[in-house]
């Protein structure tokens, strides 16, 4: 998405194409879409609206400025536009090459630059760091403050953000990582070997999900490699329109990853499964085409991967419950997963798959939208909630952390009885030990 | 420009959160889906009640200011374009079912109510509400009535004019106007509603729509037919007309349509075909057997390639799904998407194909016709390049040599999308100039200062 001639006002670097914003047709499929259209009723804040300013700045009609950088952090980038888009507009996608745009054209106070510099790239890029950093939050619960501070009410008087964010916070376990082993057996009858790409988030604050993930592919037969030295995904990087470490980091994983023996690469978190897919786009001008399109192949999410593969259903214990499905936006439409985990839960035994309205629309997390903009958030999260009461099921199921923390707080908040389960969870739950 | 003291009056009557004018919003909201067409308005302001439009009204009155009606902006002609700025009244929302009247198999709803919404809600009582344009997702009941927006069922239930019983509408003196009503019959002086339906905001500001509802039909059965050759595909149109068969549904995809839709969804259309008819019979079971068997057997004399029948509903709604997305699904290949509306007796449909393919060989253009074929109705779509200022001159004269043999064969140069901008030298064609001046006489009794959306439809005295 770079151009050698800068596009209208926007600057050289990390711009949207032309094509891209002329593409639109002005349709307004997308418009019924969009949580944040459907939030406002403003055209701006749809992505009809987001386009033609995108493209009113290519065209110099529009400076760069704050309402820009506005629409561009506003959007969910939950991708549900592209799903609707006949016409093939990604305005989720120019929205974040807008975001890239903001920190050129209209970079934030020094403090905060500073700050976003370390997280960005020094802290995320760093899996040791990043576990380190997870230690005084570990001994905040175990100490009992976590229950001193919630009790004293102290965070109500601070922003509303961090008193979300603490109120978020899962019960915490040691980081995945460092205990899984380099390779863990198949079980039964081997079908084949898989890398395992463990997200940041799925490590730090759900590393048991992600140890019923590996138990379940070692369960369908399957060897399980984990590389290590893998780093983030980079998608953090996206989100925050820091595209240039996102290509440094994702440069990394694609060596490490290509170097492995394996059938597939595997993920259970769809933020990362949808950022590993583009790298195809993000590492085009860098590297061999055929590279790129063979690790781009070897991505899948595992509900992707199990449908494809075939579950084995020997042997698995009943779970006697009914169930309802979240569609994360980066599984269903950043990649078109949508049927595959519905199989899955389908197949187990015992389980009574209860379809909820609206399955696709967002939770209102959309990475740190839902601490950025906690009130919009909660009116989305609320239509949310709203449908997953309807179904009157007992168990939540989803499949992207970002969602998972939303709705295992959501429903906290709201005292509705459903636990939130990460569909390896639902399948652990279902696989012997 | 707008005058501080109109400002503050608006201010006043409505207050500031109704009202919006920052750059960034004002452009967004002076456009809709007519390619290459944008204005800019000096002000947007969202009424939530009949009042409020009347507000807006008496001071546009007052200062003179051009007022324009909108939706969800989704028009294909322009309708909702502020040419000469002024304020944009943006009515998406008032967008409340107020009633659905069971007794009377009536619904009455503010203009934003969404069209698909409305079907949805009817539906649940088990009412059926039939206009389906292709963008019911998001099109709004008043834009569908000021443009008499028409569908996919239009052949058997109608466009929307036929379902509309009354109207609320607020006219440029800021007088408010209620026509029609629950009645079925209603001969009581002249027919206002009838007037104001299809007037593209020209006349008056709808704030209340009453429309007819009926039960729906029993059951349908869905049928695609395959042809080699798209002149068959007409004279098939023809052949079941003649026969007596109104369908619900009879619609018409050529070659290059079928390829972008398939690109799109991937049903697996077969690429190779010249054309395919989408065609459904609904109805009373009897009914509908009886139909669907004469179907197939004219579809077999004319020599259909393939007919192919749904096996569910679920599999009939992907094929009318497909064919919704056709006109988006062709905008993937180009930049810009030209689409026109042509409409002519169904008797020369065939002719217009074989026209529509002489016509693109000559400009060198490429184009994808698609439309409701039972209706007459078309849809040749250019696919194009607004920067490649040669191609865009081709793709007009396009349009024009078409226009011209369509008229000539007593056809329309609009079915259903409306005049607005984009079809006014068209329409003088059509109408003559006895024709535009009998408009231009209505449009003065209604709105002597030419306040309301002015620059649609036909060229106005003052230009």
């Amino acid at each position: 998405m770079s151009n050698q001639q800068p596009l209208g006002n926007f600057t050289h670097q990390d711009a949207p194409a032309y094509e891209d914003v002329l593409q639109c047709m002005r349709c307004g499929f997308c418009l019924p879409t969009c949580p944040t259209f459907a939030l406002t009723g403003r055209e701006r804040s749809s992505p009809r609206g987001r386009v033609a300013l995108a493209r009113a700045v290519a065209e110099g009609k529009l400076d760069f400025n704050q309402a820009m950088k506005d629409e561009a952090f506003f959007c969910l980038d939950c991708r549900a536009c592209t799903t609707a888009c006949p016409s093939g507009v990604k305005a989720g996608e120019v929205m974040e090459v807008c975001r890239a745009q903001a920190h050129q054209q209209l970079p934030a106070p020094k403090w905060q630059g500073s700050l976003r510099n370390l997280v960005l790239k020094k802290m995320v890029p760093n899996p040791d760091l990043m576990e380190t950093s997870m230690l005084p939050a570990r001994l905040y619960q175990k100490l009992g403050i976590q229950w001193l501070v919630r009790n004293s009410k102290i965070l109500k008087l601070g922003p509303t953000w961090i008193d979300k964010a603490e109120g978020m916070l899962p019960q915490l376990h040691r980081p995945l990582r460092p205990q899984l082993p380099d390779l863990s057996p198949a079980k039964g009858e081997k079908r084949g070997t898989v890398a395992f790409f463990l997200g940041c988030v799925m490590t730090l604050l759900y590393p048991e999900v992600s140890r019923q993930t590996v138990k379940v592919l070692n369960h369908q037969g399957f060897d399980v490699i984990t590389p290590k030295e893998q780093k983030c995904c980079g998608a953090p990087h996206l989100t925050e329109g820091d595209r240039e470490t996102t290509r440094e980091i994702a440069a990394l994983n694609l060596d490490l990853f290509l170097d492995l023996e394996v059938d597939a690469i595997v993920t259970d978190c769809a933020g990362c499964g949808a950022a590993l897919k583009e790298y195809e786009e993000i590492l085009a001008e860098r590297e061999d085409h055929e590279r790129l399109h063979r690790f781009q192949q070897k991505i899948k999410d595992i509900s992707e991967f199990l449908c494809e593969q075939g579950i084995r259903t020997e042997g698995l214990k009943p779970v006697d419950k009914s169930v309802t499905y979240h569609e994360p936006c980066h599984l269903c439409h950043a990649q078109g997963i949508s049927k595959q985990p519905r199989e899955l839960i389908k197949a187990i035994p015992g389980v009574e798959f209860r379809e909820m309205k609206e399955a696709s629309w967002c939770c209102g997390s959309a990475a740190t939208f839902s601490l950025k903009f906690t009130q919009e958030s909660q009116q989305i999260l609320d239509r949310k909630l709203e449908n997953v009461k309807k179904t009157g099921a007992e168990i939540l199921v989803t499949g992207n952390p970002g969602c998972h923390l939303q709705l295992a707080w959501g429903l906290q908040q709201a005292q509705m009885p459903q636990p939130v389960l990460h569909i390896t969870e639902l399948l652990g739950l279902a696989t012997p030990d | 420009m707008i005058a501080q003291s109109a400002m503050q009056q608006l201010e006043q009557a409505l207050g500031k959160e109704k009202l919006v004018s920052a750059k960034e919003d004002l452009l967004v909201l002076g456009y809709d889906s007519t390619p290459g067409l944008h204005a800019t308005p000096d002000l947007v302001v969202y009424p939530t009640s009949t009042e409020d439009v009347v507000k807006v009204v008496e001071v546009a009155r007052d200062y003179r200011i051009p007022l324009t009606p909108r939706g969800s902006a989704t028009g294909l002609s322009g309708g909702s374009i502020p040419i000469n700025g002024g304020i944009v009244i943006c009515l998406n929302r008032m967008n409340r079912i107020l009633e659905i009247d069971e007794e009377n198999l009536t619904a009455t709803c503010e203009p934003g109510v969404v069209t698909l919404d409305l079907f949805n809600a009817v539906a649940e009582k088990g009412l059926f509400y039939p206009p389906d344009p292709g963008s019911q997702k998001i099109s709004t009941l008043a834009g569908n009535v000021m443009e008499d927006a028409g569908g996919l069922r239009g052949l058997k239930y109608g466009v929307t004019r036929d379902y509309v019983m009354a109207l609320t509408c607020v006219l440029a003196d800021g007088s408010v106007i209620a026509t029609g009503g629950k009645s079925v019959k209603d001969v009581a002086g002249y027919a206002f509603k009838d007037l104001l339906v299809g007037s593209e905001g020209t006349l008056g500001i709808i704030t209340e729509i009453t429309v007819k509802l009926i039960p729906p039909p029993q059951t349908k059965q869905t049928f695609l037919a395959y042809f080699d050759n798209i002149r068959t595909a007409g004279e098939a149109v023809s052949k079941i007309i003649a026969a007596k068969i109104i369908p619900s549904t009879m619609e018409i995809m050529d070659k290059a349509t079928i390829n972008c839709v398939e690109d799109y969804v991937g049903i697996g259309l077969p690429r190779q075909m010249a054309a395919l008819l989408l065609i459904e019979v609904d109805g009373h079971p009897a009914v509908v057997a009886e139909e669907a068997e004469a179907l197939k057997t004219i579809l077999q004399q004319v020599g259909a390639a393939q007919v192919q029948q749904a096996k569910d509903a679920q599999d009939a709604m992907k094929l009318a799904e497909a064919r919704r997305t056709a006109l988006s699904a062709l905008a993937r290949v180009s930049p810009t998407t030209l689409l026109e509306d042509a409409t002519v007796p169904r008797s020369k449909l065939a002719d217009t194909f074989t026209l529509i393919e002489q016509l693109t060989e000559k400009y060198q253009l490429t184009v994808g016709t698609f439309g409701h074929a039972g209706d007459g109705n078309l849809h040749p779509t250019v696919l194009c390049d607004e920067r490649n200022e040669d191609e865009m001159k081709r793709a007009h004269a396009f349009y024009d040599e078409l226009y011209e043999q369509v008229l000539a064969w007593g056809g329309t140069v609009s079915g259903e999308h409306g005049i607005g901008i984009a079809k006014k030298g068209y329409l003088a064609r059509q109408i003559g100039p006895g024709g535009v001046a009998v408009m231009r006489r209505i449009k003065s009794a209604f709105d002597p200062q030419g306040i309301m959306n002015p620059g649609k439809i036909f060229v106005s005295e003052q230009e």
